[in-house]
């Protein structure tokens, strides 16, 4: 190809070259402006942290060390916790179930329980676990069943979401195989579907069990019971060596759950 | 037994995959199903099996018309026929046992089977269908585990469960090697002469039709093309089905 004949690609070359460098320019300008309209609309003070940094120590240094001595106060609230999370997943599998099964298009009996069973599984992930707390402590007073009935609703949001898409992606043959052997719709859900599908969904409960050990400690914040609660009125009290040791015992026990979670799921799959 | 009059079936996009199809079947007799692809077999056992909702015609199981029924009387009336297709579709995290014990479910309701119990008596007799089949041995074993042929095997095994008197097959021995589809094929005939049971089975090997069916059906553009019995059928007709595919 003659130098004139390739003129006109180089110069396409060129143009587009330079237009992509443009559009790169447009992204990292259009990316700070995120960044700093962020930054304002927090109201970021970096020179507070670096001057509040004094009393932040003060406090470290007052928990300093973990009251050791107060250990066999945490361990109610600690199982409350574990059992909070337990129950909010127990009550949350019991209510996704159905719920996926209206919600997954390939086994829905029909439309309008598909868009029913779908939106109330929207709107119990979009309700936050707090704001649920919030109901249920109104409810039924202070403790740890609010806290356990929040995140057993909360929990309907992302179990019920996962559990649909996992009976969306099962093969369809053995089902629709028992369903031609004249076995009724709940022999097939139960025959066919569970058997298929149960390693999937335990997996996900596991995952979410994990998942709500660490939402109801912040629960406990609102009143509904656990290591959150004693959290909240040691810090109210300034009794910063107990909330050291509650910290610790938190940790622990995030720990723990994370990995035997993991540990199980993995077992499963 | 089996008898199906003028059963048409035109799909929504206006292909008619079949047009006035008349066959019939008597207990014990083994009919092969032979054509090329598109020829409309498989449409042809879905609207016997009543997957598929024919667009006319007739398909009389025993006294029963099943086309002109729907919901709990179709379900209940289409018991007696079993089906079994290319894939085995067992439930692949069930022991083989409880496959083949799940084909009985029809015939029980209560909340022990819908809790996903099945019956000690079908658990009993499920041993005897996997020893009809020659599989005792993996009874305990899980569905997904299985090769391809001892898979089909156990869904036969879950057909014969069903307690039926009419055996759809769709393709059963496509995806085996040649000794296993032998071997299911055998089986077929066996379950045909000694239970006299109905056995309709779409093939695409002529060689097996030969050696086990009683009768091959021809069919050819959704129309029966020809319906003989085994020994007055010359080859060159039967190939002939499959000639204008090439062409």
């Amino acid at each position: 190809m003659s130098l004139d004949a390739a003129a006109p690609q180089l110069a396409e070359r060129s143009w587009t070259g330079a237009t992509r460098l443009a559009l790169r320019v447009v992204l990292v300008l259009a990316l700070l402006a995120i960044v700093v309209q962020a930054a304002i609309v927090v109201r970021a003070r970096p020179q507070d942290l670096i001057t509040g940094a004094y009393g932040m120590a003060d406090i470290i240094r007052r928990a300093m060390p973990p009251d050791f001595g107060k250990i066999d106060v945490v361990w109610w609230p600690a199982l409350e916790t574990i059992d909070l999370a337990i129950f909010g997943t127990l009550g949350g599998v019991i209510m996704a179930l159905p719920l996926a099964i209206l919600a997954a298009a390939n086994v829905t009996p029909s439309r309008f329980f598909y868009y029913g069973a779908r939106g109330i599984i929207g709107f119990a992930r979009a309700v936050p676990d707090l704001v649920w707390a919030l109901l249920f402590v109104t409810a039924v007073g202070l403790g740890p069943f609010p806290g356990a009935l929040a995140l057993s609703v909360h929990s309907v949001g992302m179990l019920g979401r996962l559990f649909a898409e996992t009976i969306e992606q099962m093969d369809m043959a053995p089902i629709d195989a028992l369903a031609l052997t004249g076995a009724r719709r709940v022999q097939v859900f139960s025959h066919g579907i569970i058997p298929s599908i149960l390693p999937s969904l335990l997996g996900i409960a596991l995952y979410r069990f994990d998942e709500n050990i660490r939402s109801s400690l912040v629960l406990g914040f609102v009143g509904a019971g656990g290591i959150g609660f004693e959290l909240m009125s040691a810090m109210s009290l300034f009794q910063y060596q107990l909330v050291s040791l509650l910290l610790i015992v938190t940790f622990v026990m995030v720990i723990v759950a994370e990995r035997l979670s993991a540990l199980l799921r993995n077992r499963l799959g | 037994m089996l008898w199906v009059c003028g059963l048409t079936k035109r799909y929504p996009d206006g292909k008619l995959a079949l047009a006035d199809f008349n066959l019939n079947i008597e207990a014990g007799e083994l009919v092969v199903v032979l054509g090329g692809n598109g020829g409309g077999k498989t449409t042809l056992l879905r609207c016997i099996s009543r997957t598929l909702s024919p667009t006319a015609g007739e398909i009389w199981l025993n006294d029963t018309n099943l086309a002109a029924l729907s919901g709990e009387r179709l379900r209940q009336a289409r018991l007696p026929l079993a089906m079994i297709w290319q894939q085995a579709s067992l439930v692949r995290r069930r022991t083989v046992l409880s496959n083949v014990a799940s084909g009985a479910l029809g015939r029980y309701g209560g909340p022990w089977t819908a809790l996903g119990g099945l019956p000690a008596v079908e658990r009993r007799a499920a041993y005897d269908y996997l020893s009809a089949v020659g599989l005792v041995a993996l009874a305990g074993q899980r569905a997904g585990t299985l090769s391809g042929g001892q898979a089909q095997r156990v869904a036969i095994a879950r057909a014969l469960a069903q307690q039926p008197q009419v055996l759809l097959a769709d393709e059963p021995v496509a995806s085996l090697d040649p000794e296993a589809a032998d071997d299911i094929m055998r089986l077929l005939r066996r379950l045909a002469t000694q239970e006299q049971l109905a056995v309709l089975c779409v093939l695409h090997q002529i060689e097996l039709a030969y050696s086990y069916a009683d009768r091959v059906v021809g069919i050819r553009d959704g129309r029966i093309a020809f319906d003989r019995p085994c020994t007055e059928l010359p080859r060159d007709v039967v190939r002939q089905l499959y000639l204008s595919e090439a062409a």
